[in-house]
């Protein structure tokens, strides 16, 4: 069964796109790569597009795509970027530039505390915060028990509260 | 307490707006993508191509070509059945001997009698008009 060519393809990219960039930014922390893990989970899509057949939910089959892919590319860098991801404050932020310094700093700080976590931790508190899925979402998308998910998520919430709480508390009396 | 100190947290950074995707990344991406359902492109034999190109070429008046091609054929036909008969001839065809000859001669001859006007050998002509002036030459010739 072939996907309809230009519709489908089309329709994925528009609906998911987004949303799986800033999922494999926050891992890669590298705009080439990112576009490169991107275009590879499309033009699979393309090139077998049976994968989506039985697909109730989308966005979780192809957030695991793009997780499965972010890990495969981890692995590739090895230990060069093991270094390289401990260093992801210096790299590219998945977050949108603030015209504030203080909420700058924030973001800054934040992006280089998500880049110390654990891949797994971030995957989970990314998508939990920043895509709005339920732990039976992100079990699903991650091929994780829905417990995992959540305590991979409390775990990795706390290192990040523990790590911005100065900053936070700071900007709260600001406030 | 510490679960709505967690929960401001939380909000606060669910409120973050994360970076968008470059716009043309778009194009890009989905033609990579497109280029993928697309046929395979067939590498065509010399033949077919030769054969496409021919097609092509002939399509507007085909009648006209294919009897121009037909004359051609009958032309070349020709030329290499003549080609090939003529040495065939010449080699089947061994010299006549001289007794044939002289035979040839004689029938010559004799038909040319009958007809009656038959050419003697230049020795016999020789005979017939004896060496004379010039203007008798030319009486005898227009009588």
């Amino acid at each position: 069964m072939k996907m309809p060519a230009g519709m489908d393809i089309e329709r994925l990219y528009d609906e998911h796109a987004q949303p799986l960039y800033a999922f494999l930014l926050n891992f890669t922390r590298d705009e080439a790569d990112t576009r490169d893990l991107l275009q590879e989970i499309f033009v699979k899509l393309a090139r077998t597009p049976e994968l989506l057949d039985g697909i109730r939910e989308e966005r979780a089959f192809l957030i695991r795509l793009a997780h499965n892919a972010a890990i495969d590319l981890m692995r590739r860098r090895g230990t060069r970027d093991q270094t390289r991801e401990n260093f992801a404050a210096e790299m590219m932020s998945p977050f949108a530039p603030a015209s504030d310094p203080d909420e700058t700093v924030f973001r800054e700080k934040l992006a280089a505390a998500l880049g110390e976590l654990p891949a797994d931790q971030r995957a989970v508190v990314h998508l939990k915060l920043w895509e709005g899925l339920t732990f039976e979402q992100i079990a699903s998308a991650l091929e994780i028990p829905p417990n995992t998910a959540a305590s991979r998520y409390r775990y990795g919430l706390d290192k990040l509260r523990d790590r911005l709480r100065p900053l936070y508390e700071e900007m709260k009396k600001a406030e | 307490m510490m679960n709505d100190e967690m929960e401001q947290f939380e909000s606060r950074l669910s409120r973050l707006p994360l970076r968008k995707i470059p716009g043309e990344w778009r194009g890009e991406i989905l033609a990579a993508a497109n280029f993928c359902l697309s046929p395979p492109v067939t590498r065509r034999s010399f033949l077919s191509t030769f054969n496409h190109q021919l097609s092509t070429l002939l399509w507007p008046h085909p009648k006209a070509w294919a009897g121009l091609a037909a004359v051609w054929v009958f032309i070349f036909a020709l030329n290499f059945s003549m080609r090939d008969s003529s040495p065939r001839l010449a080699a089947k065809s061994a010299p006549p001997s001289p007794e044939v000859m002289v035979e040839l001669k004689q029938q010559q001859r004799m038909f040319a009698e009958l007809v009656g006007s038959y050419e003697a050998p230049d020795a016999d002509r020789r005979k017939i008009f004896p060496p004379k002036p010039h203007s008798e030459r030319v009486e005898i010739l227009a009588g």
